[in-house]
């Protein structure tokens, strides 16, 4: 079994999986918290039988769950591929809204005093006018 | 302001019942999430005293158990961290282990998705471990750092937050929520704890 990231075909999956848990809008990609719930239902109760003794973090859980692949279910080493994916995914998402969103900032948001969100906040009141990519951007990120 | 969130947050209460039932039994099917943390620790904005570390901390933490020997009920629980921005999460771990069981995992990705959000970008957190007053005092602070330990390596590392952003540390039964009932599982907790600005390369 190998765990390699799949990046944008992972997210797409991971959104379309989760869609309808989460009634979400439209992001590309999943929260935190959904990846961590979507790990536990798909693989909690092997890690809890193969996996007793070993972590979330760390890389630790990847490893045991690499090595007792054959006894894993299936569902679990899908969603757990998808997880990777999903995370780095929304990472990524995050790390792309300040450019995606520059024009817009300068445009609709002057005057804004950096820090402590004040720019995201300003681009959030001004959606209807904010352009498509940051406002994606913006939900992507999870942050709208 | 503090006392309410500290002791009457329904977001703790919420948590708490999830896995205490009875407890809180308000609302056993509200899971903890991103965005009500973020408003905790966002809208409190409480201004932690500058130069607060989590070394600092642990530091006070084996001061007050040379000034505190004896029975718990007789002692004042550590005060340091009372008035500084903070949520209770009550987090599921193996017995007597570290090991956190997967129905944790979605709590910590909340505590995940508060700590990317710019809101909170420009914070630093300590995330403490707690336990209730049962078994050995000395024992119970070790594994109450080992638990903050793993909460913070999942942060760290399967959610990708900033390492230098959040560290662990055990309060062991030293901070007790539950003074009169030291035994009260509501005593046992992690809390994620916002100690100040986050100044990179400082």
């Amino acid at each position: 079994m190998r765990f390699s990231c799949r990046k944008l075909l992972g997210a797409g999956l991971a959104a379309g999986l989760l869609m309808g848990l989460a009634g979400s809008v439209s992001a590309q990609t999943i929260s935190y918290s959904e990846a961590g719930a979507l790990l536990a239902k798909s693989c909690g109760k092997d890690i809890e039988k193969y996996c007793p003794k070993v972590n979330l973090g760390g890389g630790a859980l990847k490893d045991c769950l690499q090595e007792r692949a054959a006894q894993i279910n299936p569902q679990c080493i899908a969603d757990y591929k998808t997880v990777v994916a999903s995370l780095s995914a929304r990472l990524a998402a995050q790390a792309a809204v300040t450019k995606a969103c520059r024009g817009d900032a300068t445009q609709f948001c002057q005057g804004t005093a950096p820090g402590n969100a004040h720019y995201l906040n300003c681009l959030n009141a001004a959606k209807k006018v904010v352009s498509k990519r940051c406002t994606t951007a913006i939900t992507n990120a999870g942050w709208n | 302001m503090s006392r309410s969130i500290r002791n009457t947050s329904l977001l703790s209460l919420a948590v708490a019942g999830m896995l205490a039932g009875g407890l809180g039994s308000a609302n056993a099917q509200t899971a903890l999430s991103g965005d009500q943390i973020v408003q905790t620790m966002g809208s409190a904005a409480r201004a932690a005293p500058p130069g607060l570390t989590a070394a600092l901390i642990r530091q006070a933490v084996q001061q007050h158990m040379i000034d505190n020997p004896g029975m718990p009920i007789t002692w004042k629980p550590l005060e340091l961290l009372d008035n500084l921005a903070q949520i209770d999460v009550q987090i599921q771990f193996a017995l007597n282990s570290a090991i956190i069981r997967p129905e944790s995992y979605s709590t910590i990705g909340s505590m995940a998705d508060a700590l990317h959000h710019p809101i909170l970008g420009g914070y630093k957190f300590v995330v403490t471990g707690n336990t209730d007053t049962t078994g050995n005092r000395k024992d119970n602070l070790a594994l109450s750092q080992a638990r903050a330990d793993a909460v913070v390596e999942a942060l760290t590392t399967t959610f990708s937050v900033d390492p230098s952003r959040v560290e662990a540390v055990g309060l062991g039964e030293e901070a007790l929520e539950d003074v009169k009932n030291p035994k009260n599982p509501i005593n046992r907790r992690v809390q994620l704890i916002n100690i100040g600005k986050y100044l990179p390369g400082k």
